[in-house]
């Protein structure tokens, strides 16, 4: 234990209990806990017993045992709860070494006296230990280390060597060289190191409090009530060195600050498990929350800390930046602010801009920076894919409309060009017509040219129709589909709700919706009634066409419809087809419209 | 009859403008431009503006706009929309006030030299000159219950001269039978259509519009 270093507060179920412990493993530290309760009360009644035995149980001595109880049935406490965690067997160990003095002192022997003479303040080593590694689990820095060793040389190694020197007691069985100005040296010495080690430990425990943001500061409470327990401990080993006797009062408050630290340690380690609790929270919120904002605010519930930014990682121009796009610079450790970069598969997916206190606990980080990375990493990828979807989208989109272009510029080449020079011909043809007057031959003639111009034409009409239908263009749908309905072969019901005219892609679209519904039915249904309706529905453009024909209309496979269904879907609508054998059909085209 | 015409294509606008003066007419004015088009009018007050429904700059709806205006500005002025498609919709919007000068035919049209210069003369004196296509179609949408059934064929054929616009002398050109003849078929057709006859010619074949619109 001399290093220090104890198991980090927040493993995150890291360590895997039915892993390479196995469960006897588990199985026999549940028992070994279990026998340590009965082991403990005894070890406590022991250190008391000669009062018991004698005078009866003394303010003092209810006092000692409560510290020292308190201590091992919290270490036991904790130590069930959360066997991950070393806050609870450090502390049991404390609990024993606290007893230990009192026990070994009614040893019959000097040896063993002795012994217990020189561990009998080695429970404060323990307690500094689970003040400076408390909640990271590590040595917060090099001070904290050196201090700790202090700590140890001044109650362990100095206590030995004092006892070497110490001639006045009879009992003392490591006494080598007698000599009482040596050993008082060395107790004084003891004494003054110790002192400032406290003090320093203060100083520590003070400037870590004042760099603390609020969510650490909850966390520290174990650490600053231990200390307190220390500086008044401290107090009294000054008040009893001064007046050379001890000081009863002080004595017993330092007793009650001991026995009220090992409760605040353990609801320590059950906050830290809280904390790892609002973490798998976290995850399971994450789930939910694909979006950035919310994500970042998930993050701030989780880490307590309000004031924490999410900055994303943007490879294409090396830099960070926050949800609104700004860029966001990564500021220096002093300012109170700390980062935590989220990295998926070696390579960066964003930063945490939070409370520098949060290094404090860096396996709290970890786990919910691990949790976030997932979440980012799954937003990034729907991110992507909705950014190649709307591309697609996009693109077909671009092809219909050009396609679209296209064929009206050809309806409209068409009628600039050979239609209206097939009129001029016709017409040339007509004033011919009235001047050859007389020969029946000619004029004859002349006639079937006239009829065929005029056929080529119709065909022509027919044709430049079919490429694009310019009384959409030209006049809009609503009269685009009044023509079609007076041009069609079967009688129509028309019923067009709309206020103003729909995008030109859209119109056109709905306008062969309606074309080719027509010509299904004409040609396919034997209805007696057709509807064609027009309307707006929630942000909708709806186009129906409805017959009650005989059904059953083959939609899939090369239908005219199905190329409108792609037509459509390439404009963010859809098409739908209902034909149910006998129960007529239902074309209904939908298109999204502001 | 003096004509003003319009059109963006020179080669068919020319032919017309040589067709009408082989029929006896004076074309005053040609242009390729809405704007162009109502400048004339306003200055030549033309008995008839013959104008092609798309025109530029937008080759769509523009020729038809004009129309409009000339018919709602300029009463005396006879207008006769061409276009390379006739539609029913088009047809009832330009004939909504009234078929009092109007005309609104087909292009081909212009192939049948008599009969075009027929229509332009028709409607330059305040008559009309709708599209056979256009009848039909008002004919075609009938359903078997409708009066129109119960007319014999030559009444179904008088009938669709009738709200093309053409005289009683008209059809009974077109039709080879007497002007007595038609006058005895019209009379059965208001019957049998239970229509108020009216001789007067525009409004006659504005009730029948009316009545095939229905």
């Amino acid at each position: 234990m001399s290093s220090g270093e104890l198991a980090p507060l927040e493993t995150d179920g890291a360590t895997p209990i039915g892993g390479h412990r196995g469960i006897l493993a588990v199985r026999a530290a549940r028992w070994f806990r279990v026998a340590l309760w009965p082991l403990g009360l005894a070890a406590g009644i022991g250190a008391v017993w000669p009062s018991l035995s004698g005078a009866g149980l003394g303010v003092d001595d209810a006092l000692y045992l409560l510290a020292g109880w308190s201590f091992i049935a919290s270490g036991l406490v904790g130590w069930a709860r959360r066997p991950e965690n070393r806050v609870g067997p450090v502390m049991v160990v404390t609990g024993f070494f606290w007893f230990a003095a009192a026990l070994w002192a009614q040893a019959e022997g000097e040896i063993l006296f002795t012994t217990g003479v020189a561990l009998r303040d080695f429970w404060t080593v323990l307690v500094v230990l689970l003040l400076v590694t408390f909640p990271s689990g590590r040595l917060g820095s090099r001070i904290d280390g050196a201090l700790l060793a202090v700590f140890f040389a001044v109650l362990l190694p100095l206590n030995v060597l004092w006892l070497l020197f110490l001639e006045e007691a009879t009992w003392n069985a490591f006494l080598v060289w007698p000599n009482t100005r040596v050993a008082d040296s060395i107790d004084t010495a003891q004494r003054a190191i110790l002192l400032a080690a406290i003090a320093g430990l203060m100083t520590m425990v003070v400037r870590r409090w004042l760099e603390a943001g609020a969510p650490l500061r909850r966390r520290l409470i174990p650490v600053v009530v231990g200390n307190a327990a220390l500086c008044v401990y401290g107090l009294w080993l000054v008040v009893a060195w001064i007046r050379d006797e001890p000081a009863q009062l002080l004595g017993r408050i330092s007793l009650l600050a001991f026995a009220f630290v090992p409760l605040v340690f353990l609801v320590g380690i059950f906050r830290a498990r809280m904390a790892r609790s609002a973490v798998a929270e976290l995850v399971v919120e994450l789930g939910a929350i694909p979006d950035p904002a919310g994500l970042r605010d998930a993050l701030a519930r989780s880490l307590r800390d309000p004031s924490l930014t999410l900055a994303f990682w943007l490879p294409e121009y090396e830099a960070y930046a926050d949800l609104e796009g700004r860029q966001v610079e990564l500021r220096h450790e002093d300012s109170g602010r700390a980062t935590t970069v989220i990295d998926r598969d070696d390579e960066h997916v964003a930063v945490l801009l939070h409370d520098a206190a949060f290094k404090e606990e860096p396996a709290l980080l970890d786990a919910v920076s691990a949790a976030a990375g997932m979440a980012l990493e799954n937003a990034r990828l729907q991110a992507e894919l909705r950014a190649r979807l709307e591309e697609l989208r996009g693109s077909r989109a671009r092809i219909v409309e050009a396609a679209q272009g296209e064929r009206q510029r050809l309806e409209r080449n068409l009628h600039d060009g050979a239609q209206q020079r097939l009129v001029a011909i016709s017409l040339e043809l007509g004033r011919l017509e009235t001047r050859v007057g007389g020969d029946p031959a000619t004029m004859e003639l002349v006639e079937r040219a006239k009829r065929e111009a005029t056929e080529s034409l119709r065909e022509l009409r027919e044709l430049a129709r079919g490429i694009h239908p310019a009384l959409v263009t030209d006049h809009g749908l609503t009269v685009a589909l009044e023509a079609l309905v007076a041009r069609s072969a079967i009688p129509i019901d028309l019923d067009i709700q709309l206020d103003h005219r729909l995008p030109e892609a859209f119109e056109v679209a709905a306008y062969y919706v309606v074309a080719e519904g027509i010509t299904n039915v004409a040609k396919y249904a034997g209805a007696t009634t057709t509807r064609v309706t027009v309307r707006r529905s929630g942000g909708r453009a709806v186009v129906e066409v409805i017959d009650d024909g005989v059904g059953g209309a083959d939609t899939r496979g090369g239908s005219g419809l199905r190329g409108l269904a792609d037509r459509l879907e390439a404009l963010g609508g859809r098409l739908r087809v209902w034909s149910p054998n006998g129960g007529g059909t239902r074309v209904r085209a939908e298109m999204p419209c502001v | 009859m003096r004509v003003v015409l319009a059109d963006d294509s020179v080669l068919l606008r020319e032919g017309v403008a040589r067709l009408l003066e082989d029929a006896g007419m004076e074309v005053v004015g040609q242009c390729g431009s809405v704007d162009d088009l109502l400048l004339k009018v306003r200055s030549y007050s033309p008995d008839v503006a013959i104008v092609d429904i798309r025109m530029p700059p937008t080759h769509t709806h523009e020729g038809f706009r004009a129309a409009e205006e000339i018919r709602a500005h300029y009463p005396s002025v006879g207008v006769l929309v061409l276009s390379q498609f006739v539609e029913l919709p088009l047809a009832m919007r330009l004939l909504a006030e009234s078929a009092e000068g109007t005309g609104y035919l087909l292009k081909d049209r212009v192939s049948d030299v008599e009969e075009f210069a027929d229509a332009v003369r028709r409607v330059g004196e305040g008559g009309s000159a709708i599209d056979p296509t256009i009848v039909s179609q008002l004919l075609g949408r009938r359903r078997d219950e409708s009066p129109v059934a119960r007319l014999s064929q030559r009444e179904r054929a008088v009938l669709e001269l009738m709200a093309e616009g053409l005289s009683n002398q008209g059809i009974a050109d077109r039709l080879t039978v007497t002007e007595r003849a038609v006058q005895k078929h019209i009379t059965s057709i208001f019957r049998k259509l239970g229509l108020p006859e009216s001789t007067d010619g525009h409004r006659r074949v504005l009730a029948v519009l009316a009545f095939l619109r229905s």
